[in-house]
């Protein structure tokens, strides 16, 4: 039942790993044929993710579920900007494009700023001096801050020098070493599924 | 211009990389030959992936559904494969306990494969019936307005517990302080750097990079699973011994032998 699917996986997987090593032009257009067909694949995967956002949303109005109207607004918005889109395009100066620079990005744009109060919210609760590591945390993070403001130099000239040296020592070195962990880790797990080891994206999990 | 085109069959400045990859499948053949002949592989316990069945568990208690989030990723993304080898386990658990799940999806493939993972499981539980169509659910691609629903959802529904599986980016602290405030159990999972700094602050539970990727063959314990994890270590082990190697040389005036740890 599942040999179809596993044997193309290692095909396609097997062919890609190649094709990364091959620089010969016409191998460069073959991978570059294959990324396409995984942009196209992308364009029907869009039409399942619209069905499926219509018919949760529809539900959730169908049976006034709690946040119900929130869901009136999202199919609204889904069927105002595809209107749009096929009505007068989508350039930068169609209504579309007015609409996605002018509501979408300004809306994207306060989401993100309201980052700085999660940080503070997350840092608070972080930088309780419970135990011997979070104190650590406590002590390099005012360290940190004060060194990374002007006034730090002249509070103490080593300030950020020391900054610096958090940074690209113990900082970096345990960064690399999770980046290091991180590669092997996707080596690994990409081999097992062209292996066909790993197959619970095939729904199977045993 | 056709004199510029490259005729070459293999390019050596990836040669380095390419033995690397050979090396790995040889650990990866060798242990499952061990793990075939019966040998068997020591895997630290995992705190994170050991308090999954703890938060379906209480979330089935409660009578609250579980969100679990496959990331920002897309196809191409390991991270979000090794989210869906999570997800197949998950499904098979709420499945035998019967609680409700949720799964707000960025990527619609990931939406696809999701549900078919997630329905999979039912029927390997014989609970096929129980499955919920529309469970698992497009969301949007677009990263604000997904933080917008996942936390709107979040605050209404009040899940038992959040598990966050695969690649995230700025959204993390987002997703994890809302879950935070929310009260529920918060397990992750993620492959950037970057991000784990926050789900360490605002979750109970994190899977620090490699162990996410551990996870599938920590949770299923097959013998095979177990032995990618071995050869893993072998790889590790064999990186570390060559940057010792190049470091000492380095030191010893040999520089021009850090060219084989680069990548052209």
């Amino acid at each position: 039942m599942y040999l179809g699917p596993i044997l193309l996986t290692f095909v396609v997987g097997a062919t890609l790993i190649a094709l990364y090593f091959i620089p010969h032009h016409q191998a460069q257009e073959i991978n570059s044929e294959l990324l396409l067909w995984a942009t196209i694949v992308y364009a029907f995967a869009l039409i399942l993710g619209s069905v499926s956002l219509w018919s949760v949303h529809a539900q959730r109005i169908r049976q006034r579920i709690s946040g119900w109207p929130f869901s009136l607004v999202t199919l609204f918005a889904l069927l105002g900007t595809t209107f749009m889109g096929v009505a007068w395009g989508i350039g930068e100066e169609s209504p579309l494009g007015r609409f996605y620079s002018m509501v979408n990005s300004p809306l994207a744009s306060t989401m993100f700023a309201l980052l700085a109060f999660f940080i503070a919210s997350a840092a608070f609760r972080a930088f309780r001096a419970r135990n011997v590591e979070a104190t650590l945390l406590l002590v390099t993070a005012i360290v940190m801050m004060i060194g990374r403001v002007s006034v730090g130099e002249f509070i103490w000239r080593g300030f950020p020098g020391l900054t610096e040296w958090l940074l690209d020592v113990p900082n970096l070195a345990a960064k690399r070493a999770i980046a290091i962990g991180v590669g092997l880790g996707a080596v690994s797990t990409a081999l097992k599924i062209i292996l066909g080891i790993e197959r619970g994206y095939l729904g199977r999990t045993r | 211009m056709p004199s510029e085109l490259d005729t070459r069959l293999f390019d050596p400045g990836r040669i380095n990389l390419l033995i690397g990859i050979l090396l790995f499948l040889a650990f990866l053949i060798i242990n499952m030959l061990r793990a075939r002949a019966g040998h068997s592989f020591f895997i630290r316990p995992l705190a994170g992936l050991q308090a999954l069945d703890e938060a379906i568990g209480r979330a089935t208690e409660m009578g609250r559904p579980i969100l679990y989030m496959p990331g920002l990723g897309d196809m191409s993304e390991v991270g979000t494969l090794a989210s869906i080898t999570i997800m197949t386990r998950v499904a098979r658990k709420v499945a035998e306990l019967g609680c409700d799940l949720e799964v707000p999806c960025y990527d619609p493939m990931v939406m696809a494969i999701m549900d078919g993972v997630a329905r999979q499981a039912y029927r390997e539980v014989g609970r096929e019936h129980d499955y919920k169509v529309g469970s698992i659910y497009y969301v949007s691609a677009q990263q604000f307005a997904y933080v917008a629903a996942v936390t709107g959802m979040m605050l209404r529904d009040r899940p038992a517990a959040n598990i966050y599986m695969g690649s995230f980016y700025a959204e993390s602290l987002f997703l994890a302080e809302t879950g935070n405030l929310t009260g529920a159990i918060q397990i992750a999972g993620c492959d950037k750097v970057t991000q784990l700094p926050f789900f360490v602050c605002a979750c109970d539970y994190t899977l620090l990079g490699e162990e996410l990727f551990a996870a599938g063959a920590y949770i299923g314990r097959e013998p095979v699973q177990l032995a990618t994890i071995a050869a893993q270590d072998w790889a590790k082990a064999l990186a570390i011994a060559v940057m010792l190697i190049v470091l000492l040389l380095t030191a010893f005036g040999h520089p021009e032998l850090r060219r084989i740890l680069q990548v052209s």
